[in-house]
């Protein structure tokens, strides 16, 4: 299988005043292309900082990423950024929309500085919205819908430009059960389509993912062991 | 352009957000009312003054003595007459009448309409008025100024002078001066010579100042230079000591406000500069989330800039319309006052609509550069940070 992100030696570290904090400590991970991976931890283990890393949104203290062969550690911010505008799809806990603007145009705003023409960018905005099955919601403004409804725009937002990669921080937080089951089906359908998902949780509906995918704690800033699902169903 | 998906957004935004633009928008619309007025104002009472004084001689010659002005004797005009490359010789008639309490003046200028060269200096003012009918009595050409006071203290159609002899000399108002001429005419009453010197006290062999022209520029210098030591209590001015001193008048008034204003855009781009660099503010957030969904440093600069421009704009269009309408169809009610007042009498002056681009973009970048400025550095400060760190 086609290997997606490559992680090699990566750590990060913050400084105040002259005690430093090292929040992630020789991180050593290799991801394939369409793989399911979820980090799991508890607040502070390190799990949001290696998903931003990963996505480019945080650069580290030393140590690689490599996505598609290419290191994303040192790339000058125009690189950087058509990397997060092409490659990565994120999705936050906070949904971080803006709430002023409808649905669809905060799922359009990926889509600006592609340089497409409005007819291709309605397009996409169309198709993604349908495949987040939030389409019905998309005139109204994202400041008045519901939590549940909130996190498919985002969902909609991230497939906007058709990554490769979806990265998702704590993306049930914020959602009831109900709705955490409901991202879990969308999540299924995006890893049949073959994209690479990363999550970034502590919610234990993760543990048991109707399909294949590999759960890696962490703690501490350390990844803990590797454990594939299927593997764990084999034993 | 219309179907490019950034205007699209730049629109989205800038009108979904409008309430956050109003304020702003709101106070740059005064800021600029009342700077493009000043500076209309201004500019159009140098215009004005320009377009007097371009009547006025080259040098006007005075007699100083104890340390002001005296009358100077008519002998003075031979000497001038003797002077290689003068022109124009005209002797002037003028003095200060105080009315009853002494609280108001008038300029009481005496013409000699046989006189060619000093009937022409104040042909503008006079503007068409019949000489013959104005010289067969006792009559005067006055200000607006002048004519307001008259009429509110009872002399709606003359006024009887009392002369430094104690005669009474009743002079019948023939016109009021033109509005147009009111930034120079506004307290002048003009009278034939004779009368005049009758009103002020003046012998014949004596006059207020002699002023006359060099026609050719180069020599002005030299000719100023010979005529001052002629005598040790001869002074010479030239016209452009006169709209020096016109000008410094106004343009300390006008420097006073520009320092306010200044003063005042200082204070509200600092107060921008703190809005956008607010380390927890939901612009701060709103830049982050921008650069995390794939936004470039320069998309989101190119952004802010254009929707900065588009407050600029609409402020300094909508606050430089409105100061023109307000100065030059209203007269500019207020603040015309304080221009032209501490003024002897009280002045309307007719604003002469001037707008040149020079004021035009002097207003622009006084005000613009510094909006522009407090709003992108912050803007550049938040988008070069991680996007992590800058959603937070």
């Amino acid at each position: 299988m086609e290997t997606m992100i490559v992680i090699e030696n990566l750590n990060k570290h913050f400084k105040s005043g002259d005690a430093i904090f090292k929040v992630l400590k020789n991180i050593n991970l290799q991801i394939n292309a369409g793989e399911c991976i979820v980090l799991k931890g508890v607040s502070g283990s390190g799990k949001t900082t290696l998903l931003s890393i990963m996505g480019g949104l945080d650069r580290p203290s030393s140590g690689k990423v490599l996505v598609e062969g290419e290191s994303i550690s040192k790339l000058p911010d125009l690189h950087i950024s058509h990397f997060r505008a092409r490659k990565i799809g994120m999705i936050f806990q906070h949904f971080n929309l803006f709430d002023h603007l409808t649905a669809a145009e905060n799922v359009m705003i990926p889509l600006i500085p592609a340089g497409l023409d409005m007819n291709e960018v309605n397009h996409k905005v169309e198709a993604s919205l349908k495949l987040a099955n939030i389409s019905h919601k998309a005139k109204s403004p994202a400041g008045r819908l519901s939590g549940g409804e909130k996190q498919r725009v985002a969902i909609a937002r991230a497939l906007a430009s058709d990554p490769a990669i979806i990265l998702c921080d704590e993306p049930t937080a914020n959602l009831d059960r109900n709705n955490s089951l409901k991202f879990i089906d969308i999540l299924s359908q995006l890893h049949e389509m073959g994209k690479t998902i990363v999550v970034a949780t502590h919610d234990p509906l993760f543990d048991t993912l109707p399909f294949e995918s590999r759960i890696i704690p962490m703690e501490d800033g350390s990844l803990v062991s590797t454990v594939s699902e299927d593997v764990l169903e084999q034993g | 352009m219309k179907n490019s998906p950034f205007i699209h957004f730049l629109m989205l935004e800038f009108f979904k957000e409008r309430k956050k633009h109003i304020g702003v928008i709101s106070i740059s619309l005064v800021i600029l009312f009342l700077l493009s007025s000043v500076l209309f104002i201004s500019s159009s009472i140098r215009h004005s003054l320009n377009q007097t004084l371009a009547w006025e001689p080259d040098f006007v010659v005075q007699r100083i003595q104890g340390g002001q002005k005296v009358n100077a004797p008519t002998e003075w005009i031979d000497d001038l007459l003797e002077v290689h490359g003068i022109s124009k010789i005209t002797s002037r008639v003028y003095g200060r009448y105080f009315f009853k309490s002494k609280e108001k003046s008038f300029l009481i200028v005496g013409v000699d309409f046989m006189d060619e060269q000093s009937h022409k200096a104040l042909r503008m003012m006079m503007d068409e008025t019949d000489l013959k009918e104005f010289l067969k009595g006792n009559n005067m050409l006055v200000g607006e100024g002048v004519s307001s006071h008259l009429k509110a203290h009872f002399y709606p159609n003359g006024y009887t002078f009392l002369t430094p002899k104690g005669a009474f000399k009743k002079v019948q108002l023939f016109k009021v001066l033109p509005k147009k001429s009111n930034l120079i005419s506004n307290d002048m009453i003009i009278v034939p010579i004779e009368l005049a010197r009758e009103i002020l006290g003046m012998g014949e062999d004596e006059v207020s100042d002699i002023a006359f022209n060099v026609p050719n520029d180069d020599e002005w210098e030299n000719v100023a230079d010979k005529i001052s030591a002629f005598y040790y209590d001869l002074r010479v001015v030239t016209k452009e000591d006169i709209k020096k001193a016109y000008e410094n008048l106004y343009n300390y008034k006008g420097g006073i406000f520009l320092i306010l204003f200044l003063i005042v855009i200082v204070t509200f781009v600092l107060i921008l500069y703190q809005r956008y660099s607010m380390v927890y503010s939901s612009e701060r957030r709103h830049i982050g989330l921008l650069r995390a969904l794939g936004w470039s440093i320069r998309d989101v600069l190119k952004l802010k800039f254009f929707e900065t421009m588009m407050i600029v704009l609409i402020a300094f269009v909508l606050g430089v319309a409105l100061a023109y309408l307000y100065v030059f169809v209203l007269g500019a009610p207020l603040l015309a006052e304080i221009f032209l007042g501490g003024a002897n009498l009280h002045n309307s002056v007719i604003l002469v609509p001037v707008l040149d681009f020079g004021i035009l973009s002097s207003i622009f970048l006084i005000y613009a550069i510094p909006f522009i400025s407090a709003v992108l550095i912050p803007t550049w400060k938040i988008a070069v940070t991680d996007p992590k760190e800058a959603m937070l």
